[in-house]
């Protein structure tokens, strides 16, 4: 199917437009060829080399590209956010002798996570070719004191009235959230858009 | 401080026209941004504000949003409140109701298949390019990669007020004081400029905003409050 996937900031200084059109019949069938037994995409999913953790499931959670592997260049697209994490580098090592074969036709590139006065986030974008077919904002993990409180809270609250807070994953089209600033989702796009 | 606006068109229509869709839809949000940003001293909104501009001579769109702010103020108790910060701030209507403008005019235009996000409060219309319901996903107030609510709807407005782990950043209008009880607020309704100022209003109550928006006509909800439990509307279209 013909769509066409924009995302804009608007800004009082510049407005940066990212217009995508995804038209290609080629780039279709590469995304719907997948198998179907691809992890459910995590909204704002992380690609493996930020977290190394159980939770990052694949990426590209608005799009039925959401089967799409991470970058063949983890390293290099996680390195500007990540540089500081130590699991890094174990995670990326497999994936090294791949380098030599082709890109893939789809793949997803990262932005480096930006913060902002209520939180932080970063742009991931799901390119074919040289075409950007897809374009979400995502977030890093809380704080490890926020996680702690947040398993404290789980616990403490199992089995009472109301259910406990759980996190789900899925396919999804769209995220509805407290709001983020543009300033934060440009930074992150152009430099993912950079990537390309 | 802009807000970051994606739109999804799902109509197989040429590539020409979904651009020309596309352009049309973000002309006009810019424009309104320009209207009535209060972080441009020229919009009309400050103007407004400063006394410059007499209000009989404001644009009808501002006397709609002003008019509308105040059925707000008033169906909410006064919990949703334009002047909370003591200057005019609208922008809490004002982003929903130009979303929703948006999507009704690509409705008209012919193109009754999209999804507008505006800066995380979302209008689906029709059916998503898979040809399912639109799926929206509600993010987990601790964890950016992840969702706590999966909603699937055709003609849905949703809106979510939250805080984030950086801390509370609504105010309760009544004690000028960040508010208390409640982390995030999803209101489900049939637009989004009600929706968003509701969501807002019931962050701002706290706890009490769960029963007040349990009588809410026409709107769902679901909340997870201070202590991390979710609650939400039976009817609530959650997927899973």
């Amino acid at each position: 199917m013909r769509r066409a996937l924009l995302a804009i900031t608007g800004l009082a200084a510049s407005t940066t437009a990212l217009v995508v059109l995804k038209g290609s019949p080629g780039a279709g069938q590469v995304t719907q060829a997948l198998p179907g037994d691809q992890p459910p995409a995590v909204p704002g999913g992380l690609d493996p080399a930020a977290t190394g953790g159980p939770s990052a499931a694949a990426p590209a959670p608005s799009a039925p590209s959401a089967g799409v592997k991470p970058s063949a260049r983890p390293s290099a697209s996680g390195s500007r956010s990540t540089a500081a994490k130590p699991t890094a580098p174990k995670t990326t090592a497999a994936p090294k002798t791949t380098t030599a074969a082709p890109k893939p036709a789809t793949r997803t590139l990262y932005g480096p996570t930006v913060s902002y006065r209520y939180g932080s986030l970063r742009v991931q974008i799901t390119v074919s070719g040289t075409k950007i077919v897809n374009a979400t904002a995502t977030g890093m993990p809380s704080s490890g004191e926020s996680g702690r409180k947040s398993d404290d809270v789980q616990a403490a609250y199992s089995g009472t009235s109301g259910q406990v807070v759980q996190k789900q994953s899925a396919n999804l089209n769209t995220v509805s959230d407290a709001t983020y600033t543009s300033d934060a989702y440009r930074q992150s796009l152009q430099s993912a858009i950079s990537q390309i | 401080m802009g807000t970051a606006i994606s739109l999804d068109l799902a109509d197989d229509l040429p590539p020409a026209r979904l651009a020309e869709l596309a352009d049309r839809t973000f002309d006009w949000l810019r424009e309104v941004d320009a209207r009535f940003s209060t972080y441009r001293d020229d919009s009309e909104v400050c103007r407004l504000d400063r006394g410059e501009l007499r209000l009989a001579d404001a644009s009808a769109d501002l006397r709609l949003v002003l008019e509308r702010c105040a059925d707000l103020w008033a169906a909410t108790d006064g919990w949703f409140d334009a002047y909370a910060t003591g200057r005019l701030d609208p922008s809490g209507y004002v982003k929903g109701w130009s979303a929703q403008v948006a999507s009704d005019r690509l409705v008209a235009a012919g193109a009754p298949n999209h999804c507008l996000n505006a800066g995380g409060d979302v209008v689906v219309r029709g059916l998503a390019p898979t040809g399912e319901p639109w799926r929206i996903g509600v993010r987990h107030p601790d964890d950016w990669s992840a969702v706590c609510l999966v909603l699937a709807g055709t003609d849905l407005a949703v809106a979510t007020s939250g805080v984030h782990h950086r801390g509370h950043h609504v105010i309760d209008p009544r004690r000028g004081e960040p508010a208390h009880g409640l982390r995030l607020v999803t209101v489900v309704g049939p637009d989004l400029g009600y929706a968003d100022a509701y969501a807002t209003a019931a962050l701002a109550m706290g706890e009490s905003g769960i029963g007040w928006l349990d009588r809410l006509d026409g709107h769902l909800h679901a909340v997870i409050t201070d202590d991390n439990r979710l609650l939400h509307s039976t009817r609530l279209p959650l997927v899973d």
